[in-house]
Parts: structure tokens; C-alpha cells; sequence
């Protein structure tokens, strides 16, 4: 008994450090993509264009070979992989015009590109796909039953302590 | 960078050594439990504030929080404030400074007896380990970042800091370090508000490239938004944060109250916990503020943010500059080692005081229960470094934590209200009514699939209050002897009978031309209610202006 207890602990562990493996592998892609991308805007701060490519090669690499992979593969399962899978297209898109511009060594446009593809594959806030304010009745209703239910509440719970104070201690006490 | 890294390694070293120096005095269990009730309020203010406020509840998770869902998470800095620190100060701590406890869970057994007591402690022992957990993966997800070392030793590093001061030295040393991270805290993490202000343009700046040119909804800048909103709905935030998880924190979370119970008189402890009201609601500029500029600026720099909890680590690598950038972790590691180290304290003590002493071991020596306390102290932080695999998989760290207090605290509000202004709620009532409670959190949770934590909180309070008086006017009402002293009715009536008497002394004094009794009060500076009445100003104004 007492082995097969040990036995399934040592099998929770494992599979608890498997799936955080994987969720670790997901960022360290995505890191190692933006900081290539990174290195693409100092080499072109250089005017070192052949270290710029290069960097955007590999980036380029890492996108088609293991970021695009793993979000087309984890949206099946994890809800988590929805917002990047939304903006699949935005990044390909992205990522041909920096490749046109790296190609044309033109220096304009390389940092905003290359910034719209790390904020692409980065995790937006969930706040910004919220709707617009719809503060309705109910949200009225909640507001004054709130505050009304508050009041009554202080002025019993006021009077009930005043009751006690007075079982206690005779008015005539308090006047003199 | 080396600059930075000299300061943290100077900043761990002394944090280390300092704990290892106040261990000196500590000799018995009431020392290392509770510093040997000799706090001054101004420590406590400071301790109460850093205990609160660390990687999970704070800077890393509320921060991430804030990057998430937008101004909103302003509210657990802004009604906590009030409804938490102010009403606890004045309300409740009494109670349980004369019960002269240890823990909350002993207080609950005094007024309502061992069962509710046992399942009390066992609850928050789980959401101790799991926090500790929650905080020692925020760090080193953050330390990994920014020294570029693996996640597992940053882990270790950070849990052989803290854990050294709070095993040798117990809550004393606990309480004066974390004054001292207080002021680190706040001098090392305030400048980034005004950097980041500068670089969008001020909060007006903020709302107008976000709403404006991004299309963001107005509701990421809403303090109480619309019943839709999918993480906290106004008049939930209203009736479930405000009413009950952050006064159940408050008045519940062992770290929170054993801190109080440190301190040198009551009037010290109600002050301290009703001036911490002030930091925690700056907080809301130290991270809340900061972290809704925090998308122009990652768009802007083109800064890679993998997930909400790294958001706020990836601001501040980024754009402080060297020197500043190593104060600013030193700040940010004194927030996460407080907290770590109060709950971790905390814990230990739960452990020994309401588990340990009362069903494993009793009638021991102190000195036995006080070696018994380091080693629980160890062994709640070998358990949680096990659950840091699991705590890797939650998307937002925050979710995680409220979730698990949206079911605990709930309940223990509810019978916490009565045991206080109820005399007639009895042991009976309260065990079927916080069982019930629970039950009934976990069920809307996992059976109705109820996402909105401050929604399950508030209907658990609700169920927890309905069936604990109905069950004990069904039942026999607690002697009483055993509420005296206890219960608000009494208190109440000896405070005011306290003063009557002191008014009928002096007149008799002064009839007999003797000279009246010199009271001693606090000077106008240290007055509670005008603290009080002045934090309650400063929250309304808040909520004005950003509402």
C-alpha cells in the first residue's frame, strides 16, 4: 500500500513537471524569437546589415519552425493560445514587409516592424477586447439596493447599540 | 548591470545577516511567535503593510492583474484601505488582543470550540503553502529575467534567504525587517510612477493613445465597471470585496493579525493597522498605475512580455537605468521575502499552536514547542517549493489565489460577524453554518461554474450568516461566561461604561475640590479617528477622481 502511494505521488510529480515544461517552452521560443529581433534593430543601428539578416533569418526560423507550430497545435486544447492564434496573420504580415525592407537596406520602418512582431507574438491584456460600458438597469437596481441596504443596516445596527448603552446606563446618568 | 547586481547581492547578504542577528533574543515561543508583544505602532504599520504587499499581493501578481484587466485592480489597494485596515483596527483586533491569543483560529475556538477551529486552520494552512508557493515562482520568474540564471536555483536562493531569518528568528525578526523592507519598498519602487508618467504623457496621456488611438474600452480605466465585465463587476467588487474578502483578510489572514498581536499595547496595534491604510493605498501608484502604461510602452520598445505575472518585471529591466534599476529590485525583493517570510511564520505557527499542541503533542515543554516551530517552518516551505510545478500551469496568478480565498473567506466571515456581534450564535450554528458556507462556495464554483470570486465570496457570506443563526436559534444559546469579553455588545457597553464612570470620577472630583485624575491620551497627531476619518476622505476623493 505504502509503495503504490509513493508510486502515484512520483507519477503526479512527473506529470506536473512535463506540462510545466511545456508551458515553460512556449515562452523560451518566444523569447529567443523577440531577442533576434532585437538584434536585428542594433545590427541595422550599426549599419551591420549582413548581422541583421542573419538574426532576422533565425528569427524567421524560430516563427516558422516552433512558435507557428506550437499555437496551431495548442489552440486545439488550451484556451490560452486564442489571442496569438488571432494574430497569426498580423505577424506573417509584419514579418514579410521587415524581410522587403531588410532586403532594400532601408533603415526606415525596420524598428516599427520589427516592434509590431514582438508586441504581436507578446501577451495583450484581456481588458482591451472588453466591450464598451453597458451599465444597465440592473446596475442601477444593485447601486440603490446597495446603498439602501447600507443605511438601513447602519441606523438598526445604531439603534441596537443605543439599546444596549441604555439597558446598561440609565438616561439620568448620562445628563448629569 | 554590474552595479545592480552588486546592490541585490549586497541587499541578500544583509537581509541574511540581519536575521541571524536578531535571533539572539529570541528564547521562548511567545518570542519567536509573537516578538514578545513589544512592537511600536509605526513598526506594526510597516509590517502589517509588507506583509501584505509582496510578489503575489502586489508588485508581480496585482501588477500583472493591472496589465490584464486595467484600473479596476485599483480597487484592491483603494477598498482595502478603509474596508479593511480602518474597520479591522477599529472593530476588530480588540477581540482577539484580549482573548490573548496566538492565532485567529484560537480566538474562534474561544467563542465557538474546537471543531471550527481545527477546520479553520486546516483551510488557511493550504492557501499558506499555496501562496508561498505562488510567491516563490514570481520571484524566480522574475529573477531568471533579469539575471538570465535558471528558474530552480533563483528559487532556491530566494527560499534560503528568507527562510534563514524567519526559522531562527520568528516574528520578531520577521517585524523589523519588514519595516525595514517598508521604507526600502517605498523609496526603491516610486520613481518608475514618475519615469513612465513622463515617457506617456501623464494618466491623461495613458487614456488617450489607449482609448483614443488604440480603441481600447473605457472600461480598463473603470474603478467600478458594468455587472458584464467578466473579472469584477461593480456591484460585486462592492458587496464581495468591500463587505467581506477584504475585511475577512483583514481580520482573518494569521499573518495580517499575528502582526498586530506583536505589538507593544492595544492602542499600538489599532494605530498601526489604521495607518497601513496610507501605503496600501499608494500601491495602487506603485503597481496598478504603472502597469495599464505598461502596453505603449512594451509596443513602443518593441519589449517581449510572455504572460501578465512577467509584465511588470519586463517594465522595470527596461527602463530604469543602472544603480536605479538595483534599488528598485532590492525594493521588490524586500516586498516578496516579507511576505514569504510573514506567512511562512505564520504557518509555523498555525502549525504548532492549533494543530501540533492540540491534537499531536500535548502538554509539552515551551522549549519543545518551540523547536517543533522552526521545524514546521521548514517543512511548510519544503511543501510549497514541491507545489511551485503547479503553480508554473495558471495562466494569471491572481485568479488562482482568489479563487481559493473567495471560498475560505467567505465563510469565515460569516461566522466570524456573529461570533463577534451576536452573542446568541453558538457552536452548533457556527460549524453547520461555515461548513455549509464552504460547501456551498465550492459547489457555485465548480458546479455552476461561477467565475466572478467576489460573487461566490458574498453569496458564501450570505449562506454562511442565514444558516448559522438559523441552526443556533434552534440550538441552545453559549453560556455567558463564554462570550464575555468577546462579543461586540460587551465590549461595547464597557467602553461607553468606561467613560461614564471617568466623567462621574472627575465631577466627583472636582465637588470635592480634589485635583481630577491625570489621564494620559495620545497626542492629536496620533488619534485614531482622525487617521480614520482622514484615510475614509482620501479613498472618496480617489474614487472621484478616477472612478
Amino acid at each position: 500500500m505504502r509503495k503504490a502511494i509513493l508510486l502515484l505521488v512520483a507519477l503526479g510529480i512527473f506529470v506536473l513537471v512535463q506540462n510545466s515544461l511545456t508551458q515553460e517552452k512556449f515562452i523560451d521560443v518566444r523569447q529567443e524569437m523577440a531577442n533576434k529581433l532585437t538584434a536585428v534593430k542594433s545590427a541595422v543601428a550599426k549599419n551591420d546589415w549582413a548581422t541583421a539578416l542573419e538574426n532576422f533569418a533565425r528569427a524567421k526560423e524560430i516563427w516558422q519552425g516552433e512558435v507557428k507550430p506550437m499555437i496551431t497545435e495548442g489552440v486545439k486544447t488550451n484556451e490560452q493560445f486564442r489571442e496569438y492564434f488571432k494574430r497569426m496573420a498580423e505577424i506573417e504580415e509584419n514579418l514579410n514587409s521587415l524581410a522587403q525592407i531588410l532586403e532594400g537596406k532601408n533603415t526606415e520602418g525596420i524598428e516599427s516592424k520589427a516592434n509590431a512582431v514582438i508586441w504581436g507574438i507578446s501577451h495583450h491584456p484581456r481588458g482591451f477586447d472588453l466591450p464598451k460600458p453597458r451599465y444597465s438597469a440592473w446596475d442601477w437596481v444593485f447601486a440603490l439596493g446597495i446603498g439602501l441596504g447600507f443605511c438601513i443596516f447602519a441606523t438598526v445596527f445604531g439603534l441596537h447599540l443605543r439599546k444596549s448603552y441604555y439597558r446598561r446606563y440609565k438616561k439620568i446618568q448620562i445628563m448629569n | 548591470m554590474h552595479a545592480d547586481f552588486f546592490i541585490i547581492v549586497v541587499y541578500l547578504a544583509l537581509m541574511f545577516g540581519a536575521g541571524i542577528f536578531f535571533s539572539r533574543n529570541i528564547k521562548n515561543t511567545a518570542d519567536y511567535f509573537l516578538a514578545a508583544r513589544s512592537a511600536p505602532w509605526f513598526w506594526i504599520m510597516g509590517a502589517v503593510w509588507a506583509t501584505n504587499i509582496g510578489f503575489l499581493h502586489g508588485y508581480l501578481a496585482h501588477g500583472g492583474a493591472a496589465y490584464e484587466w486595467g484600473l479596476i485592480q485599483a480597487n484592491f489597494e483603494w477598498f482595502q484601505g478603509p474596508f479593511g485596515y480602518v474597520l479591522t483596527g477599529i472593530f476588530f483586533i480588540a477581540f482577539y488582543w484580549r482573548a490573548g491569543i496566538y492565532t485567529v483560529p484560537q480566538f474562534l475556538e474561544k467563542r465557538y470550540g474546537t471543531g471550527i477551529r481545527t477546520i479553520y486552520s486546516l483551510a488557511w494552512l493550504i492557501i499558506f503553502v499555496v501562496t508561498i508557493a505562488a510567491e516563490l515562482y514570481l520571484g524566480g520568474m522574475f529573477l531568471k529575467n533579469f539575471l538570465h540564471i535558471p528558474f530552480w536555483p533563483t528559487v532556491f536562493v530566494l527560499t534560503g534567504v528568507v527562510g534563514t531569518y524567519t526559522l531562527l528568528g520568528g516574528l520578531g525578526a520577521a517585524i523589523m525587517m519588514e519595516f525595514v523592507q517598508f521604507v526600502i519598498m517605498m523609496l526603491g519602487t516610486m520613481p518608475l510612477l514618475f519615469i513612465l508618467l513622463h515617457l506617456v504623457g501623464g494618466f491623461g496621456g495613458i487614456k488617450n493613445i489607449l482609448i483614443s488611438q488604440w480603441g481600447v474600452s473605457a472600461q480598463y480605466f473603470t474603478v467600478l465597471p458594468d455587472i458584464h465585465h467578466p473579472y469584477g463587476p461593480g456591484p460585486w467588487i462592492i458587496l464581495g470585496q468591500c463587505m467581506v474578502v477584504t475585511i475577512g483578510w483583514c481580520a482573518g489572514h494569521q499573518s495580517m493579525v499575528q502582526r498586530n498581536l506583536g505589538a507593544r499595547s492595544l492602542y499600538d496595534s489599532k494605530l498601526g493597522y489604521v495607518v497601513a491604510a496610507i501605503p496600501k493605498t499608494l500601491g495602487a501608484f506603485l503597481y496598478v498605475v504603472p502597469m495599464i502604461a505598461a502596453p505603449i510602452i512594451f509596443a513602443r520598445y518593441g519589449i517581449f512580455v510572455e504572460k501578465a505575472d512577467a509584465a511588470y518585471g519586463k517594465l522595470i529591466l527596461n527602463l530604469l537605468p543602472t544603480g536605479m534599476l538595483g534599488l528598485f529590485i532590492a525594493g521588490l525583493l524586500s516586498a516578496g521575502l516579507s511576505s514569504i517570510g510573514s506567512v511562512l511564520n505564520s504557518s509555523s505557527t498555525m502549525l504548532i499552536k492549533d494543530i501540533y499542541e492540540k491534537f499531536l503533542a500535548k502538554r509539552k515543554s515551551d522549549h519543545h514547542y518551540f523547536i517543533a516551530g522552526r521545524v514546521a517552518t521548514f517543512a511548510v516551505i519544503v511543501t510549497s517549493l514541491l507545489l511551485v510545478p503547479v503553480v508554473l500551469k495558471v495562466p494569471l496568478i491572481m485568479w488562482l489565489e482568489q479563487t481559493l480565498l473567495a471560498m475560505a473567506l467567505g465563510p469565515f466571515m460569516g461566522v466570524l460577524v456573529l461570533a463577534i456581534f451576536w452573542r446568541r450564535a453558538n457552536t452548533p450554528g457556527s460549524l453547520v453554518g461555515f461548513i455549509t458556507g464552504a460547501v456551498f462556495a465550492i459547489t457555485l464554483q465548480q458546479g455552476f461554474g461561477v467565475k466572478i470570486f467576489f460573487q461566490i465570496s458574498w453569496w458564501s457570506f450570505v449562506v454562511t450568516l442565514l444558516v448559522t443563526i438559523f441552526v443556533s436559534l434552534l440550538t441552545k444559546p453559549p453560556k455567558k461566561e463564554k462570550v464575555e469579553g468577546i462579543t461586540w455588545e460587551s465590549d461595547f457597553e464597557s467602553m461607553v461604561g468606561a467613560i461614564v464612570e471617568e466623567r462621574a470620577e472627575t465631577k466627583a472630583m472636582r465637588v470635592t475640590e480634589m485635583a481630577p485624575r491625570k489621564i494620559t491620551r495620545p497626542p492629536w497627531y496620533l488619534n485614531l479617528k482622525y487617521w480614520a476619518t482622514a484615510i475614509l476622505l482620501v479613498q472618496v476623493l480617489l474614487l472621484f477622481f478616477f472612478g
